[in-house]
């Protein structure tokens, strides 16, 4: 009887400290991992990859030039034939490419992501959440 | 249902003072020939008070709106017709035309305007790549004709004398490829490759393919 109540009160003691981590610690983890799309990404991930990454922005040249992921290329469905080779340019085997657009249920980031595969561009990727994903990250 | 929803928004728009708009995103096809599509977005002034349209603007000089006038009585029905002239575009487009009304000035009503504009030359894969060091053996790009055209390819030629370039016909004024060799794959380089077409006789098509070695 003794030994059960002195497990409830480590137990208790223990509740305590981690009930502050789940609630307040930085890095903590999701209660819930948000379901990912083929070929799609979160944002710590592609933070992870550090340097390695090649950020393309598939909303409009407007968009764009308001506010952009620093170092990101301008590339959309709208003026593809003159975004393209300075994609090519810009772009290097081994990079991960990662697509935003403006919303999460933006269909254009996809869209140009499966232009690019489907002209042997490898390692292609769209942002879940895109662009607000990027403005809001803490 | 579509008679419901739309009932529904005037609902909604009626409280809260605004426009109740029928549609405030529209879809189109268009073919090859097609050379711009006109789109109207209806509305209703489904709040207590008049409602004045103090400002349209578009998201791109390719596309106009038009409106009739511009003060619209409690009840008062009218459209905002949208022109995107295509203007050599093709692929999907998404263009957006803001409203602002004074039922709701520091908010404005976006429409949207979604369009697939068929190619009539389509290019597969529009660019071929070897990695430095490769063997620099020939590689292919496809050049396909819509269904309801048909083309000759007038010149093929690769501004990178490094990088060859050789059309081959397939299917007469439907089907072509172009094989791309470099001489060398030892070091990195580029060539633009321009594909003239015949089609549309008015002003005939010129595509781009691209080569790359990296």
């Amino acid at each position: 009887m003794r030994l059960v109540r002195q497990a409830q009160l480590i137990l208790l003691a223990a509740l305590l400290p981690a009930s502050l981590t789940a609630a307040f610690h930085p890095r903590r983890p999701p209660w819930f991992q948000p379901a990912l799309a083929q070929g799609e990404e979160m944002l710590p991930t592609v933070l992870a990859w550090g340097d390695n990454v090649l950020w393309v922005d598939a909303r409009s040249a407007e968009e764009y030039g308001t506010d952009h992921v620093p170092g990101a290329l301008l590339l959309n469905l709208e003026s593809w034939d003159q975004l393209f080779p300075k994609f090519l340019d810009g772009w290097a085997p081994g990079k991960k490419v990662v697509v935003y657009c403006s919303a999460g249920t933006c269909e254009l980031s996809r869209e140009v992501a499966e232009r690019l595969r489907k002209n042997g561009i490898s390692s292609v990727f769209v942002l879940k959440g895109g662009w607000e994903a990027w403005k809001t990250r803490k | 249902m579509k008679y419901f929803l739309f009932q529904l928004c005037v609902f909604a728009g009626s409280a809260f003072g605004q426009l109740a708009w029928e549609t405030t995103e529209q879809t189109f096809n268009s073919k090859p020939q097609d050379k711009e599509v006109v789109a109207k977005y209806k509305f209703t002034n489904a709040g207590p008070k008049p409602i004045k349209i103090q400002n349209v603007r578009t998201s791109c000089g390719c596309t106009t709106a038009a409106l009739n006038k511009t003060d619209y009585a409690p009840g008062e029905s009218g459209d905002i017709e949208a022109k995107f002239t295509f203007a050599g575009r093709t692929g999907r487009q998404e263009k957006a035309i803001s409203v602002d009304t004074t039922a709701n000035p520091e908010q404005p009503t976006i429409l949207k305007l979604h369009v697939y504009i068929q190619e009539t030359v389509k290019i597969e894969p529009e660019v071929v790549l070897w990695r430095v060091g490769e063997q620099p053996d020939p590689k292919s790009i496809h050049i396909v004709i819509a269904d309801d055209a048909s083309a000759k390819i007038v010149s093929i030629t690769s501004d990178n004398p490094a990088l060859k370039v050789k059309l081959t016909e397939v299917k007469p004024g439907k089907e072509y490829e172009a094989q791309i060799t470099p001489d060398s794959a030892a070091q990195p380089a580029a060539a633009t490759v321009m594909i003239r077409t015949d089609y549309p006789p008015d002003n005939p098509e010129t595509k781009y393919a691209y080569a790359r070695i990296k």
